[in-house]
This record gives structure tokens, sequence and C-alpha cells, in this order.
């Protein structure tokens, strides 16, 4: 179907405009997953092994069944399971109190075989103890793959090359969801599934659970009408989906089972480590001749890489002739990682754009003069075959974002030389920036249903999920475009499975991946409506057109108001449907359809004071460009930004997972000792959006949260003078590294 | 809010009512596993009558108190915590149940009009006395001045840490509605955002203490 976006000016697309939930969130009136309390619910807890490494030997519930309140039972490991982290699920019990149920997890007896466990990537390196296989069959380090582009080694050696040495990289951070993991369960008497689940994927979700079960997939409705964080960790029923349901079938009564907050951090997911050694070099004029990494990280008991490692140098890959990349993956008695926000992407900035700006110093060049000598080119089969795609755009987008971005930090008279800068006693200020990119292409599957009333009223379901991004607002924004209504006239449902087929949120898919099919189903229920409308008001169908709140006849030049137009559908209603299928998220017809797109660069800047004497860290702005293409509702965007660029301050500053060598716990599940920002530990953030709108809509959830560390920490170095290796860049690790020197 | 450096400097709080209000839930939470052990003193009446602290538990005790307007009584366990007593047995679900153990400021309540964390509170501690949540903050289908700046500059996105917020926001305009965006930010310290809509909250609180959008 060949349908575009309405061309500008758009009366509400791109506008800004306030989401639709928020006076229900802001009053705690909005029913989160965590929230929801069903006649005669039971609430459930896990039992956790408490080594890093262990074999159980024993599990004796008989105590555990005897707890006043007990009412069920559900064993997960069997005598000889060996477990590879603190916190693996051992069994789970349903009791009618969460008191109960806390009495009754502390009653079971479990012995264990504890077994050597290893939560440091240091010393695996220095001595693999293979705890993280059976029986000890595989090593803890792991090849994660090598290349090389070009002759690296010819161009170090290069005499015209100044080259620079250095290790950077960020501890393990965790997804720290406000609302933990979990749900409530409920089965029905026709033997059919509800559950109620904090998830980033509600079709995902009731499809896994319909699997387990081997219950027709017709019969799981999964609801997730609000939602609490998720942040890349909560896809599919996850095993406490398993257990709730696993429950409430053997009580036969509703069972909540929400992570609490150690288990939040324990087992839900983090953002692997990544550290490196890395050798840049460049000639006098800034043009970076060659790139070596040797990095490594840990991702727990997860699988998967830690880094990127293709689009190491990142965003300069293209660009840099002679490369070698290499990467170790460290797995470790830990819990696993899972996506977190742009997954790799902020460690391969980390891994870049700082030893970039080493380079520029060793160079004696502005760092910002270095991007812009070393950006990657618009490449020409792109301009030719596709010129609204990223390879098509990129330097021109990067070029632009970066005298944005110059123009709003002033720049100019603001860098100044590592360490030269000003000072306020011992604290010194510090600017720097980093570049990011990300796909943000549109969801493979999505489908929307539009239904004018006779009433009026226009209704919008889709099984898709709001996150926090102001999903449900972005759809009402589309549909009130094309039926000449307001934003608030739109009643949005979503998050319940039943509605159809909606792709996970995950790799800022969701509005790239509904906004088309929105349209597509507004445009539907409008020419439905106008059809059905004609001979009632006796005109011809091509001759009636929406108006602003109206619906007007040019044939007999009349005006009928919204109402009284939707009225003469009668017993009738106006629908549509859209439905949006993508395979391949690079056929041309995506982007030269100009509906949807993916690629978007990204230029941020932070400025800081650093205290030299107490080596603490004080971002006091930050300044974010960004694109995303078609930009639907512009306060949103900016939010999710924002929101980006605070949690890459987190990342830089206060996050870190820390873990207990001894015991092979972590040392901090919590929010006293994982450390988050408040208010005023936080910057300012100055948002600009770059607006492409011909490019089509493209996923902003992650990219603005990649390259604020790495701006944060070129920041700390252009303060004081010497690098700080690893984030977070805590007061401790400033000092080491005043103290070292540089060396 | 909770912070004791802060609350010994209030006048007609004392250490012992401090410890009360703090150190004895904790006490209750960390001897959860032998509850016999666990003895709460409660309202000022009884320890007036009686000279010495009313012993509770661990038999389920009756907690009356009113929550938004409205009076409820419910029979809990002594080391039920407010926080549980309002969400799992009341269904009052503004208050959310996030660190648990007051650090992150999403269980935040009016206590009688002053903002505590919910989830370091024992619900026996609030028997006869006044609860408000984020809930209260709407009548007739109109925001309170808080929330609703809160939704004109877009001040949240998942929401979950909100209401704790909202509350704590309100609190401090309570106390002093002339209040400084500074002295906002500061009664904001005991309350964390995951999301980070920090920048649209300084926005929200730019328009609430009457100035001009901020920047």
């Amino acid at each position: 179907m060949a349908i575009s976006w309405p061309k500008k000016p758009n009366r509400l697309i791109g506008g800004k405009h306030q989401r639709l939930d928020g006076p229900e969130k802001a009053t705690g009136r909005a029913k989160y997953s965590f929230d929801i309390n069903r006649p005669g619910m039971l609430h459930a807890r896990i039992l956790r092994c408490p080594h890093g490494h262990a074999r159980l030997k024993s599990l004796d519930t008989s105590a555990a069944e005897k707890i006043p309140g007990f009412k069920a039972l559900h064993v997960l490991a069997k005598p000889g399971k060996e477990f590879f982290y603190a916190g693996d699920e051992i069994a789970a019990v349903a009791c009618d109190t969460e008191e109960h149920a806390q009495d009754a997890v502390r009653a079971l007896k479990a012995e264990f075989e504890v077994l050597p466990h290893q939560v440091d990537e240091e010393d695996a390196l220095k001595n693999d103890l293979k705890t993280t296989s059976a029986n000890g069959a595989q090593p803890n380090v792991r090849p994660g793959g090598e290349a090389k582009v070009g002759d690296p080694d010819a161009a170090f050696q290069n005499p015209n090359a100044v080259v620079h040495e250095g290790i950077y990289g960020a501890a393990t951070i965790c997804h720290q969801c406000l609302e933990s993991h979990g749900l409530v369960a409920e089965w029905d008497a026709d033997g059919g599934l509800t559950v109620w689940c904090s998830t980033q994927a509600v079709p995902g979700t009731a499809g896994g659970l319909a699997q387990h079960f081997q219950i027709p997939a017709g019969k799981v409705k999964c609801i997730t009408h609000y939602m609490g964080g998720g942040f890349g960790s909560k896809f599919g029923p996850d095993v406490q989906g398993i257990v709730a349901a696993e429950l409430a079938r053997k009580a036969k009564a509703p069972v909540k089972l929400m992570l609490d907050r150690a288990e939040e951090l324990t087992v839900a997911g983090t953002r692997p480590s990544a550290y490196g050694k890395v050798k840049i070099a460049g000639t006098k004029d800034g043009k970076i001749t060659a790139y070596e990494v040797a990095c490594y990280g840990s991702p727990g008991v997860g699988n998967g890489a830690t880094v990127n490692l293709n689009l190491l140098p990142y965003v300069y890959t293209d660009t840099i002739p002679n490369v070698r990349r290499k990467h170790q993956v460290i797995r470790l008695n830990t819990g696993g990682a899972r996506a977190m926000r742009a997954p790799g992407h902020p460690q391969n900035c980390l891994l870049t754009d700082q030893p970039l700006d080493d380079l520029a110093a060793k160079l004696n060049l502005d760092p910002m003069q270095v991007r812009l000598k070393n950006l990657p080119a618009n490449m020409p089969e792109a301009v030719k075959n596709a010129p609204q795609s990223f390879n098509a755009l990129r330097n021109t987008i990067y070029t632009d974002e970066i005298k944005i971005a110059a123009q709003l930090s002033d720049w100019e008279k603001t860098w100044h030389p590592p360490g030269k800068g000003p000072s306020k006693g011992p604290n010194k200020h510090g600017i720097g920036m980093a570049l990011h990119t990300w796909g943000g292409a549109a969801g493979k599957q999505n489908e929307i249903n539009v239904t004018v009333s006779s009433d009026g009223s226009v209704l919008v379901t889709c099984s898709t999920q709001d996150l926090g991004t102001g999903e449900r607002t972005v759809l009402a924004i589309i549909v009130a475009e094309i039926l000449g209504l307001e934003v608030k006239d739109i009643t949005v449902k979503i998050g319940e499975s039943p509605y159809g087929p909606s792709s996970g949120s995950g790799g800022s898919t969701t509005c790239p991946g509904t906004s088309p099919p929105t349209l597509q189903a507004a445009l539907a229920a409008r020419d439905a409506l106008l059809e059905t409308l004609a001979p009632r008001l006796k005109a011809k169908k091509e001759d009636l057109t929406i108006e602003p709140g109206s619906v007007v006849d040019k044939g007999n030049t009349k005006k009928y108001a919204w109402k009284e137009a939707c009225a003469k559908l009668g017993m009738d209603a106006a629908r549509g449907t859209g439905k949006w299928n993508v395979q391949n998220q690079n056929e041309d017809e995506l982007v030269k359809g100009g509906l949807s797109n993916n690629g978007v660069g990204g230029v941020q800047i932070a400025e800081v004071w650093v205290d030299t004497e107490t080596g603490v860290v004080r971002c006091t702005r930050a300044i974010a460009v960004q694109d995303c293409g078609l930009i639907i509702n512009k306060q949103g965007c900016e939010s999710q930004v924002a929101g980006g660029v605070i949690m890459g301050v987190n990342y830089a500053l206060f996050e870190e997972r820390v873990m207990d060598r001894a015991t092979g716990r972590m040392l901090n599940p919590d929010m006293e000792f994982y450390k988050l920002g408040g208010i005023a530990d936080l910057p300012r953030v100055v948002v600009h959006m770059h607006d492409m709108p011909e490019r089509g809509v493209i996923g902003i959830g992650e990219p603005p949260t990649i390259s604020t560390a790495a701006a944060v920490g070129n920041a700390v170095f252009n303060a004081i003078g010497v690098r700080v290796p690893y984030a977070p860049f805590t007061p401790e690790r400033v000092l080491e590294a005043l103290a070292k020197g540089g060396k | 809010m909770n912070d004791p450096r802060k609350n010994t400097e209030r006048p007609g709080l004392s250490r012992r009512a401090f410890l009360k209000g703090t150190g004895v839930s904790a006490a209750a939470t960390a001897l959860a596993g032998a509850p016999a052990a666990v003895a709460v003193a409660d309202d000022k009446a009884a320890e007036a009558k009686a000279g010495a602290p009313a012993a509770f538990g661990p038999a389920p005790a009756a907690v009356s108190l009113t929550v938004n307007g409205a009076k409820m009584s419910y029979s809990v366990e002594p080391r039920v915590t407010l926080l549980d007593l309002l969400r799992n047995h009341l269904d009052v679900t503004g208050c959310k149940r996030v660190c648990d153990r007051g650090t992150c400021g999403a269980c935040t309540v009016l206590l009688d009009g002053k903002p505590v964390y919910s989830c370091t509170t024992l619900a026996l501690e609030a028997s006869g006395r006044e609860v408000k949540t984020a809930e209260a903050l709407v009548a007739d289908g109109r925001l309170d001045a808080v929330p609703a700046a809160f939704v004109q500059y877009d001040a949240q996105q998942c929401g979950f840490c909100t209401p704790g917020f909202v509350v704590s926001m309100r609190a401090a305009l309570d106390k002093n509605p002339k209040a400084t965006p500074a002295e906002i930010e500061d009664a904001l310290a005991g309350n964390i955002c995951r999301c980070g809509t920090y920048e649209q909250m300084r926005l929200a609180i730019a328009a609430l203490c009457g100035q001009k959008k901020g920047e």
C-alpha cells in the first residue's frame, strides 16, 4: 500500500504533546503489574543458591510445608544440580501472605557441596578456574573474536605516526528497573492463563507461557498496561513467569511473584563489563591511521560478547584504514548479562572516543577538529540507491550535529587543552565530547486497529507496550492527525496480547514499527468512515474530506461537525487495520517509502568540575544533539534523550556492581551502595532534536545513552589532564589517576 | 526526609521518637524469623496510659487508620510495614515498593502531613493516624498543582518513582509554599528516578515555584 506521512506542516505530528497516561501515573492511579491484587491471591518467593558455585546435595521441604498459610511448592532443582552463581533458583513457595512466603522460604532446607567460584575478570585471566561449565569442561576465558584490517603494525611503525597507548573500560552495571521483574498469574476454570506481567514483550510473554504449558496460544493472555522500566532486561516469561504460573496451577489461586530488590540486582540482568588496551596512531594533522584494541569483559553466566567487536573502532570503522581487534569473553559465577539499552555500544564508545581524545592531546589538537577530520564519508552507493539511509547521510548528519553541539556548548570558548582550564580552588573545569550511532529500525511485526464509533469516539488497539517511552501517546497523535481530532480525543488500548501481533520493545524498534501501521489503520478507518457516510450524507465519496473537527462535503459545500457526521454511522462502525510485516530491515521499499527508517547519529558534550582534593566529579551540564528521522512527539523525544543522558552520567560516575571474591555474592544488591544519582547529583541537560522528517520514523530509546559516559570521561581528562581509565569515575579512581600522573 | 540528621534537628521529635520511627522497624524486619521477640511501642495514648510500651505480636493486631480520607482497618502481623499494609491489604498502590529499605523514596506517603518512607514505617505505627498517598492529589478529575506540573513538563517516563516524588514535593510545598527551587530539590534528595526525568522535573519545579520556564 503506497501511503506516506502527511506533508508538513502537520497539525499534530512533530509537536509537543503531554503523555496521555501522565495524570494516572503522577497520581499513583496507574496499575502496574506489581500493583495488581486479585481475589484470593497468594504471594510467592524463590529460594536461591547462596554460593557462587555449588552442587545441590539435598532439599528438605517438609518444614516449609508446615508454615502457616503455605499453599504450594514448586521445585526447580533436583539434588545433583550444579549452580553457577549465587542467585540461581532452587525452589519456590506460595503462601497466603508475603510474610508467610518469606517464612516458608527460610524453612526450606537446602544442603550444598560448595565448589570453587570466580567472580573477577582479572582473576580469571591470571588463573582460569573453569568454574562456569558443567564439571569444569570449558574454560572461563573464551575467545570472543578477532579481526585485522589493513596493516596495523606497519602503520604504528610509520615514522610519521604519533602513537598513544592506554587502558579504558567500565564496570558491570545492573538495569535497576524500579518495578522489579515479575507478574501475577491466574488460571481460569477453562484452563486459560492470564498474567499481569512487567514485560517489554506482551505477545512474546504470552507465547512463551503457552509453549511452556503446552496450551493453545489463544488461551494465554498477557496484560501490561503500565510498566516500571525494563531497559532491555524484560523479555519473555522468565523463570518467575513459569514459577508463578506453576504455583498458581497447583494452589488453584492467583499468585503474585515480584522479585525483591536484592533479587532484581542479582539475577535480572546486567550490562557487561568491558576493559581494553587500546593503541591508536595518527598523523600530525589529526588523521587517524591505525587502531588496535585487545579487550575483555564478562557477561557473568550469560552468553555473548560484551562489546560489539565488528563496530570497533566505534563510528570510525570505515575511516581508520588499519585496525586490529580482539575480544575475550570471560564467563564468571555472577548473574548473567541481558541486553541493556544499546547493548555493546556504550562500551564500544568508551574504547574509541576516549583514546581518540588522548591521541588528540598528544597531537596538541582540539578533539572536535580531530573528529571532524575522521568522520565516515557518505557512502556513494547509498547516496545513489537509498538517499535517506544513514549510510548516505552519516557524514552530513555528524557534521551538522557537531556544529550545533559546538554552538550550544560554546566549544570555541569553553574548550581548553587538558588540565589547562579554569579552576575554582581545587575544582578544575573540563569539557568533553563523544559520538554515537544506532540502528533503531522498525520492529518486524505489528498490527494496529482503529475503530470510529457512531458517538464519534475513536479507539486504537495494539498489543504493544509502553515502557515509559510514551508509545501510547504516539499512537494517539498519529490517529488524531489523520482524523482531524485532538490527541485527548483518542482512546488508546495497548498492552494486552489478544490485540494482535506486536514486536517486543527492544532495539528502539517500537515507535518506528508501530507508527507506519497506525498511519495505515487511521487512513483506512478514515476511508471506511467517508465511504459509509457518503450515501447517508447524500454526498459523493470523493467530495468528502476531513478537516479539524469536521467532515466536509465539497460537492454540496456542507460541513458537518465530527460527532454529527459520526452519528450517521448508526449501528455501524468505521474500522481500519494497519499491518506491518518487515522481514528485512534494510529492504529498499522501507527506506524509499519514507515511512520508517534506521540509523541515527548523535553527538554529546559533557561539562564537569573535578575536585582534585577529594576526587569527586560533578557533571554540571550535558548537551545532546540527536536525530531520529520524523519526530512524532517532540516532548516525548526530548524526554527520552534527556533520560538517556542521565542514565549515561550514572554509568560514568556512580554505577558499579561489586562482587565479593570470598563468597561469590554481590555486595551491593540494593539502592544505597549500588549508586544512582539523585536530582542534585545530575547535570542540567540540553537536548536538541535534529529534525529530519523526510527520513521517516526511527527509534530513539537507545542512542542517547551511548556516548554520554565517554563524553564525561573525556571531560574529566580535559579537567585534570590525566586519564581515569575505568568508569565509574569514582573519587577513588580519580585520586589514583592523579597520584599516578597519567602513568 | 528520613535523614536522621534532619530529624534530630526538628523541634518536638525526640531521639526516642526517632528510634521508634526507624530503628524499631529495622529491628523488627531483621528479627522476622523470630517474631515472638518483637514488641512495638505504639501511639502516645497507650504509652501514657500504661507508662510502658504496649506489646504486640506475633499474632496479627488490628490497625485502624485513615487513608486518603477513608477510615480503614485491618489486622496484620506487627512485622508488616505500612507500605505492605497499604499495597497488599488495602489495595492502595500509589506508594510503590522499590528498594524496600529507606533509600529510593518510591514508597513516600504523608503521615499526619509529614513525608515518611512507608517501607520503613511499621503498619502499627500508623494506627490512629492519617495517611495520604499520591492518589489523594486529584479530586473531581482536577489534578493538584504538583502532579499537574509533572504532567505538563513530562517529568515522568515509566512513572514508577513518580508518586513518591510527587508526594515529597507536595510535602515540601505544604511546609513552605514559598520554597525556592533549590529548597525543593533539597526535599527530593531522598527520591531516585531511574528513567532520568530530572531535567523535566526541574522545569516542573521552576513552574511550581512561580518562576518562568527554567533553563
